[in-house]
């Protein structure tokens, strides 16, 4: 060992989709022993796994039983190890073109091998089926996807109304992009794909919120979109003085009530006219403060000082990497560390470098100071 | 006759190192510099709360001649929190680049970490108004994206919005004078954009736009300030966020941060605003090798008036310079 190295070990129980390992460093050297996999051999497991960072992002070396079954060695050269530094909004993956959306709820969308899991944030540009027809009003929109198959997703919006036109077979100009690290300042603002009044409002939006029940918030709507009366000013009641609501329930990641009686209010449009796109903008919910105080919740296997959390898809809960906090505060969810991703071995389809879901993977991670060359 | 010549006797030393480092490329800060800034004292716990007090109803209604008084208002507040969060970084330096290179290292070492942390506190402030304040397309351009490029009644919009607001101003204006080619600047609102709009703010002029150099006095203009429009003076930085290829049209997409006073508070902890760590040699192992140079801060951020701020989101008119 040399005086700055840097060595962390760990272990996770396999979800069967790619796993993140929240580090202190980004490492130049990962292994993986599949503890499942080695207890009980059989065709398609991997129980070792070797990555260097001379390897290059997204590969392994991996040990994997053959049908007999014996260790024979491959590699993963796609969705492999890889390290990440989220430490930057605005980074996105590679354009992928758009094959098709559907005009249903929700819609639909087809991207080959999208190569999403389920969680991410994606954004489009350029939804026109002709100049006439397709579905630009949600261009630049993040949405949060619901895997379907490997080349398809769903994402939280109704394009099954008159102003949306389903997209077919490719369309020019018709991207998706995937958006690498959505949630870095939580909670924040995010868009409404729908509201349901009555006497609490209940609010949808297009990726992962991250509130917590009492986070206070404000609503941004454009006249167009309708419920205009959720909007903080000016107030009648006391001219310049804003009205917020608070969130009295999280359903999941997209979905929030809030205290306001809205029974009276307009309708939520969402059914934006096609010929107006240029200079739309978009319905807003946005955090302002909380009214939580210093306890924390405790329940059964939780953590006595729980950090803040962000809750990606349904109601799964990702911790940051900070101490504890008021619940609802203003936190930073930067982090940086590595990745087990879902791929397969070269020479076997079948096998998946991150275990099938229940598998007690342990790792450890290296990030040595001398490198040689 | 020969002529000695350096071909036949050179200088020993071929290389001379040049008086004065040249300069680094490094981006304007603004973030930081529209931020109210707030220390969070010691041993104060994780997280730092604001406390805002809500306005009481103005009583608008006459008492009459009963002799009874109205009923009492419930004074209530709006509290915002915000975590700390420390950030570090550092290098180590071998005994033997100190004792052999010529230029200083560990000087300039020590500036570059410095620049660093100034520069991590502003990209931090930056993702985090990217993130929290919500934003408002822009559509006064004439390019038919989605959001359009930025004409003056975007400028106008905004700052309606935020005066309708109430947010507070965070410039004076600057009253006319007798100067060719000037007009005066009216009170105004910050806005953050990016070096890459400059040439789309030049193409307003005359139709609202007044570059800084064409203010009446350049007293309190700031370093960065590229202009004004209307109740809007535009600071600009290269390090202002952009999204590239994230427009309706497949075009980059800028987040113009508008927005008054106190609109977002810049946190340190008991001035733990930045620490610089130099550990000599002697500190490291057995044989005391390496020196350490490292930076070290404390930093949390809100949104303090989320009525006062805007994302003002707009694509490009013109061409961008490579």
């Amino acid at each position: 060992m040399t005086e700055y190295s840097r060595m962390a070990k760990g272990k996770f129980t396999s979800t069967g989709g790619a796993q993140i390992v929240n580090l202190p460093f980004q490492p130049d050297f990962v292994e993986l022993i599949n503890y499942t996999a080695a207890a009980t051999p059989a065709n398609h497991g991997i129980p070792y796994a070797y990555w260097d960072a001379n390897m290059g992002q997204g590969f392994a070396i991996v040990d994997l039983f053959n049908a007999t079954p014996v260790l024979i060695t491959d590699s993963v050269d796609l969705n492999g190890i890889s390290t990440f530094s989220a430490g930057q909004l605005l980074q996105y993956g590679a354009r992928q073109q758009v094959v098709g959306i559907t005009k249903a709820d929700p819609a639909v969308v087809t991207v080959t091998a999208h190569g999403l899991t389920s969680g991410d944030v994606v954004i489009f540009t350029g939804l026109y089926q002709s100049a006439t027809t397709g579905m630009p009003q949600i261009d630049g929109i993040p949405f949060t996807v619901t895997v379907l198959t490997a080349d398809t997703f769903s994402i939280p919006w109704n394009t099954n109304q008159s102003e949306y036109t389903a997209l077919s077979a490719s369309p020019s100009g018709a991207y998706m992009k995937k958006v690498l690290y959505p949630y870095l300042y939580e909670p924040g603002v995010a868009y409404i794909s729908a509201i349901t009044l009555g006497t609490t409002t209940t609010i949808d939006t297009t990726d992962a919120h991250n509130f917590v029940v009492g986070q206070e918030v404000a609503f941004r709507i454009p006249s167009s979109w309708g419920t205009i009366q959720l909007n903080s000013l000016p107030n009648t009641l006391t001219p310049g003085s804003p009205v917020y609501g608070y969130v009295v329930a999280v359903t999941d990641y997209n979905t929030v009530v809030v205290n306001i009686n809205s029974s009276a209010y307009t309708a939520f449009n969402s059914n934006q006219p096609f010929a107006d796109v240029s200079g739309q903008s978009f319905a807003q919910i946005v955090a302002v403060g909380d009214v939580n105080t210093g306890g924390v919740e405790i329940t059964s296997g939780s953590a006595l000082y729980p950090p803040p959390y962000i809750s990606p898809i349904g109601t799964t809960r990702v911790n940051s990497i900070n101490g504890p906090a008021i619940k609802g505060a203003f936190f930073n969810n930067t982090s940086q560390g590595f990745i087990v991703g879902a791929g397969t071995a070269a020479g076997d389809t079948s096998s998946v470098l991150v275990g099938a879901v229940s598998d007690v993977i342990y790792w450890r991670a290296f990030l040595h100071d001398l490198s040689i060359p | 006759m020969s002529i000695t010549t350096t071909g036949n006797l050179g200088p020993m030393i071929l290389q001379s190192l040049a008086p004065a480092m040249l300069y680094v490329p490094t981006p304007t800060m603004n973030y930081i510099t529209v931020c109210d800034k707030v220390s969070m004292p010691a041993n104060g716990g994780t997280t730092i709360r604001f406390m805002r007090p809500r306005a009481l109803t103005p009583p608008t209604v006459q008492l009459g001649n009963s002799g009874i008084d109205p009923p009492a208002q419930v004074p209530q507040r709006d509290i915002i929190d915000a975590q700390m969060a420390f950030f570090g970084t550092g290098c180590i330096i071998n005994e033997q680049v100190i004792l052999q290179d010529q230029e200083g290292v560990l000087a300039w070492v020590s500036e570059r970490l410095a620049v660093a942390m100034r520069q991590a506190e502003d990209l931090i402030l930056r993702d985090y108004i990217v993130s929290a304040a919500s934003d408002i397309n822009a559509g006064g351009g004439s390019n038919g994206d989605n959001p359009t490029n930025l004409g003056v009644s975007d400028f106008s919009l905004v700052a309606t919005t935020l005066d309708t607001n109430n947010a507070y101003k965070f410039m004076t204006g600057i009253e006319g004078m007798d100067r060719f080619g000037t007009g005066p600047v009216r009170s105004a609102y910050f806005m953050l954009s990016s070096t890459e709009l400059q040439s789309d703010f030049d193409a307003l002029v005359g139709s609202g736009f007044l570059s800084q150099w064409n203010y009446p006095t350049n007293a309190s203009a700031l370093p960065s300030e590229y202009g004004s429009v209307y109740n809007v003076r535009i600071l600009t930085s290269s390090e202002a966020p952009v999204a590239r290829q994230a427009s309706d049209a497949g075009n980059d997409v800028y987040y113009n941060t508008v927005l008054g006073k106190q609109a977002v508070t810049h946190i340190n902890q008991d001035g733990y605003s930045m620490n610089l760590i130099y550990r000599d040699p002697y500190y490291s192992g057995m044989l005391a090798q390496n020196a350490t140079l490292a930076v070290k801060f404390a930093q949390a951020q809100a949104i303090t008036q989320d009525t006062a701020i805007r994302n003002l989101l707009s694509t490009r008119a013109s061409n961008l310079g490579v």
